[in-house]
């Protein structure tokens, strides 16, 4: 039984369309990500998810419950953490904790030991007294999360949980995110940063409120299958993308860092006509090596290939 | 299902709210001392009563008689005379820069042509910028002359000062005509729903602006308790100012309370019912703080204060706005809070207004209620 | 300065772009205008009266057709005395004249004869007003009884010849028009200013402010300029709508008018930042900058309340309210036709006041960045 099951959800503000029939399915225990730019419709969809939104047509069901019809029974069984970290700045960290497991019900020796769980994922032993507006970023990013899974709910919907926090925060959130997984939580989650996607099990890239590519991340790098992508390490990024251009082997290039990224045509490997095309144009050329498919390459590859809207 | 979880779900959300009250201590300052102040300085400032004008007069006679018309003048509380000058165009600047409101202006030969028998007239200006006070002001001094005139006729005649009307006025309810106990018992009203209506509504919105009401709508927690776990510590705060507010005008002021402090408070209770009301709707239509803090105020509240009957009468309006009037809480409630202090009267004559309040209450309610959702539709 | 322009033009947008506030800026005070001129008065008229005439003469009948012919009383009917107490519980009357038996006789022997007015009180206002006519209409009759009898003593030797200048009809509008300009604009100017302040410290975009290279200076201008120009546009707008609707005559210098204005709304828009420096939520600033703009504008400038009827010592605390001297500055321009040489005591004040509030604000405001 999926833990999450989505059919042809549309979404509409007036004649704006931000979710276009999306469907898919997510499996219980899986990392699930929702990969695009800003304003692809990835806040849309999982507010709908959410009972926050009402659908404009379509259905989705949400730990075996409609979406549509019984929004509030959805609620009870979900955790969401939203880009704002929406907790209480002018309480402490015990009370906020105790203010959402009063309103999830809990009480007695189940609240003691979720709470005393959460301090410690979240890494406040000691500073329950503290307020909440002193804490840093990353810090609350995880209370926030705590408090969202205070009442140990199967499904979690977090949308860009990571927004505005150091790397090395992010990277223990991720860990957390793993550790629910593993226990069989279903992880619903948002992001623009690559390498979060990487992590999930499965993702779906959406642009322009459609589904452009669902899959594993190594079902999504298929699609670079037959076409190599090399990255050339040259001294001038700019010029050497523009010297390029249409030569036959190539059928796209981007920067990437300081160097660039070049999208070989099927059955093109030879690298020898990129090399002389870049020293005839004046450029040094330092390396150029193959390199696996990213996620990056899959996702610009993806925007290049989806119709515009 | 209202049962006990629905009620512990509220019971937390109004300890969170009351917590951020506290964590806001000029927040609950304010809105505590703020009412107790303003009824202060209106009971003090808020006087339609004409008293001290400051008078300019021209005396072109200068004779004994004309000293003793000044003194009439001056001896009144009325009226204070702060210069003399000799001439009519002499005036004119007193009154250009306000420093005088009115203007005696005595002819020469008064004293002479007053020993002779003959009547006179003297001018009185009043300057027309402030027209209620001009009014007023005229009033007294009119009335101010001719009892004067009356004592020098009964000193020359005393039948025919007896012949003719003695009126005896008599005013029922406030016969000080104190301003202030009529301003007073209005004040409450204003109060109350400054504080309900505004913070109450302010306090939701808040929530939408800084993005927790999103979270709050993805718990258990149902629309219901949301509002009441909102509202309900604004309802107490509101309480407390009206006992303030009342402490206050009782013992400080002294406004006579001659009706039951018991109905006042229960039908206090029912007004504070439209004003929750009232910020439960602006909050459902508003999206920043500022916008429902705007619309509250200057959408609901001032044309509220302004058509209530608050500083001016009901009766002066035309009828048009007259009728526009009916749909104001507000009215009704000062009707009932004049009642109950100044006449001393009890449901049996104010039932209408009490009934008029309730469904205004219950109105608003329902209508809020059903705006607000946990899903945007 | 163009830093300061970049923030006010950001403002501006954010305010355009709030259509509900704009209209609240704009429209709300030409709506209270027409509330004002048409149905805010003091001026009492059809006021409901009972009598009960207990003496049934030909004199007891004019007395009350005198009240019924002058413009301001109304005949509601004949009551009894015990019905009094009713009507005036209900509010139903605000006058009963009482005419006891044998008024008649009195009146044509020559004897005085007391007549009894009773008059509602609860309205205080109206019925000193009240009692002003009742007066005055039972002193003009007492005066023909006496004349009629004793033609040469019972003259009056004094009478009173009323004159009004400025406002002669005594149209409440012309009074209440100059003050309500000066309501309206404190408290958009003082409220507004707060509040959008405040708002950017509530949300935290107030950081990323701070984060640019900006002066106090540039970001205290740039914050108020759209707001300045907002409440400068509806007080002329109200001017315009109050001459046109209101026949609101201009006697003075349109100039001197414009300058008082933009005085007077520079020390509103430095409460408004002075305001928001000591509040810390939107909340908060709300209920302080009301307090100190709102009800010191309504009770202590003159606008609805005659100072001089005040105690003294809150006479005293006027003299730090703007509004005070804004509300004699317009009413001398507009109604009076004066120009500087009378006023420029009271513009200088509005200049200090000002200064001062702009300069605390400054000051506190550069301690809160620094």
């Amino acid at each position: 039984m999926n833990a999450i099951t989505v059919r042809d959800l549309t979404r509409r503000f007036g004649d704006f369309v931000a979710v276009d029939r999306v469907s898919f399915d997510v499996a219980p225990g899986e990392i699930f990500g929702f990969l695009g730019a800003n304003g692809a419709g990835k806040s849309t969809t999982i507010r709908m998810l959410c009972g926050l939104l009402k659908p404009t047509s379509g259905s989705a069901s949400v730990g075996g419950l409609d979406v549509t019809r019984d929004p509030e029974g959805v609620k009870r069984r979900i955790g969401y953490m939203s880009q704002r970290f929406s907790l209480y700045e002018k309480l402490t960290v015990d009370e906020n904790i105790r203010f959402y497991g009063g309103i999830y019900g809990l009480s007695g020796a189940r609240f003691e030991a979720r709470r005393r769980f959460v301090i410690e994922m979240a890494g406040l032993e000691g500073r329950g007294r503290s307020l909440t507006r002193d804490l840093p970023g990353g810090v609350r990013q995880r209370l926030a999360l705590g408090c969202a899974i205070l009442h140990e709910p199967p499904i979690v919907f977090l949308d860009e949980p990571t927004g505005g926090v150091d790397p090395l925060s992010r990277r223990r959130f991720w860990t957390l995110i793993d550790t629910l997984s593993t226990g069989g939580v279903t992880v619903l989650v948002t992001t623009h940063y690559m390498d979060e996607a990487e992590h999930c099990h499965r993702l779906a890239i959406m642009h322009a409120g459609r589904l452009a590519a669902i899959g594993s991340t190594s079902e999504l790098k298929q699609v670079f299958a037959d076409r190599p992508i090399v990255e050339i390490d040259s001294s001038n990024a700019i010029e050497a993308m523009r010297a390029l251009k249409d030569l036959p082997s190539v059928e796209k290039t981007s920067v990437f860092g300081t160097a660039v990224h070049a999208v070989l045509r099927p059955g093109a490997a030879d690298t020898g006509a990129l090399t002389r095309r870049l020293t005839a144009a004046g450029l040094q050329v330092r390396a150029i090596v193959p390199v696996p498919p990213s996620l990056e390459d899959v996702f610009l590859d993806v925007m290049d290939r989806s119709p515009q809207p | 299902m209202p049962g006990r979880a629905a009620m512990r779900r509220t019971l937390y959300l109004m300890w969170k709210e009351l917590l951020e009250l506290r964590r806001d201590p000029r927040l609950l300052n304010i809105v505590v001392l703020a009412p107790v102040l303003q009824l202060l300085l209106l009971g003090y400032a808020a006087t339609t009563d004409v008293r001290n004008v400051p008078v300019v007069v021209a005396d072109a006679d200068r004779s004994a008689a004309s000293r003793r018309l000044i003194e009439q003048f001056n001896e009144s509380p009325y009226f204070t005379v702060t210069h003399v000058v000799t001439t009519v165009d002499q005036i004119t600047p007193y009154l250009e820069r306000g420093t005088a409101w009115m203007a005696l202006d005595i002819p020469a030969g008064y004293g002479e042509k007053l020993g002779a028998g003959q009547p006179q007239t003297v001018q009185v200006v009043a300057d027309g910028s402030d027209s209620n006070s001009a009014t007023v002001g005229l009033g007294y001094a009119t009335s101010l002359v001719a009892a004067y005139a009356q004592r020098l006729i009964a000193a020359r005649s005393p039948a025919a000062a007896r012949a003719g009307l003695d009126p005896r006025i008599r005013i029922w309810f406030n016969p000080r005509l104190e301003s202030r106990d009529f301003m007073v018992p209005g004040v409450l009203a204003l109060l109350l729903v400054v504080v309900t209506a505004i913070m109450s509504s302010m306090a939701i919105v808040r929530e939408r602006e800084l993005g927790t009401l999103e979270q709050l709508n993805v718990t258990p927690l149902g629309r219901g308790e949301l509002i009441l776990g909102k509202l309900v510590p604004y309802a107490a705060i509101g309480l407390v100012d009206v006992v303030l507010v009342i402490a206050v005008a009782l013992l400080w002021f002294q406004v006579p309370l001659r009706g039951s402090l018991a109905l006042l408070m229960a039908l206090t209770l029912v007004y504070l019912l439209t004003a929750l009301g009232l910020g439960l709707f602006v909050s459902t239509i508003s999206d920043t703080q500022q916008q429902a803090m705007m619309t509250a105020m200057f959408f609901f509240l001032m044309p509220m204060i302004y058509l209530s009957g608050f500083v001016f009468p009901i009766e002066n309006m035309p009828r048009v706005i007259q009728a526009l009037t009916y749909l104001i809480p507000l009215r009704y409630y000062l009707v009932i809070v004049r009642g109950i202090f100044l006449k001393g009267v009890g449901l049996e004559t104010l039932w209408p207004q009490a009934a008029a309040l309730a469904v205004w209450g219950v109105g608003i309610l329902v209508l809020a209620v059903a705006r607000s959702s946990k899903r945007i539709a | 300065m163009k830093k300061a322009l970049a923030v006010g033009r950001k403002e501006f947008r954010q305010i355009v772009r709030d259509r509900r506030t704009l209209s609240v800026l704009l429209v709300v005070p030409i709506l209270f205008l027409l509330l004002f001129g048409y149905a805010l008065n003091w001026d009492v008229r059809h006021v409901r009266l009972a009598v009960d005439d207990q003496d049934h003469t030909t004199q007891s009948r004019d007395l009350v057709s005198a009240f019924v012919d002058s413009d301001y009383f109304d005949l509601v009917g004949a009551v009894r005395q015990d019905q009094i107490r009713g009507l005036m519980n209900r509010g139903d009357v605000r006058a009963v004249l009482v005419i006891p038996s044998g008024t008649g006789r009195r009146l044509l022997a020559g004897r005085t004869a007391p007549i009894q007015v009773l008059i509602n009180g609860d309205d205080a206002n109206t019925a000193t007003t009240v009692m002003g006519y009742a007066q005055a209409l039972l002193n003009g009759l007492s005066t023909e009884y006496r004349l009629a009898r004793y033609p040469v003593t019972g003259r009056p030797p004094v009478t009173v010849e009323p004159r009004i200048w400025y406002n002669p009809e005594l149209r409440s509008a012309l009074f209440l028009v100059p003050g309500l300009i000066a309501y309206i604009a404190m408290l958009t100017a003082v409220i507004s200013t707060a509040l959008s302040v405040v708002r950017e410290k509530e949300l935290g975009t107030m950081e990323q402010v701070r984060m640019a290279p900006l002066g106090t200076l540039s970001y205290v201008t740039g914050k108020s300029l759209p707001y300045f120009l907002v409440s400068m546009i509806s007080s002329l707008g109200i001017v315009v709508v109050a001459m046109w609707l209101f026949d609101l005559p201009m006697r003075g210098s349109w100039p001197l008018l414009v300058l008082a204005i933009a005085l007077f709304l520079a020390g509103g828009l430095g409460l408004g930042l002075l305001v928001s420096t000591v509040s810390d939520s939107q909340q908060v600033a709300f209920q302080i900058a009301a307090l100190v703009s709102f009800m010191p504008t309504l009770l202590l400038s003159g606008f609805i309340f005659p100072i001089a009827s005040m105690p003294v010592w809150l006479q005293v605390t006027t003299y730090v309210v703007p509004a005070r001297y804004f509300l004699v500055v317009l009413r001398g321009i507009v109604l009076k036709g004066v120009g500087l040489p009378i006023v420029w005591p009271d513009m200088l004040a509005l200049v200090a006041f000002a200064g001062v509030v702009l300069g605390l604000a400054a000051v506190r405001l550069r301690r809160e960045w620094a």
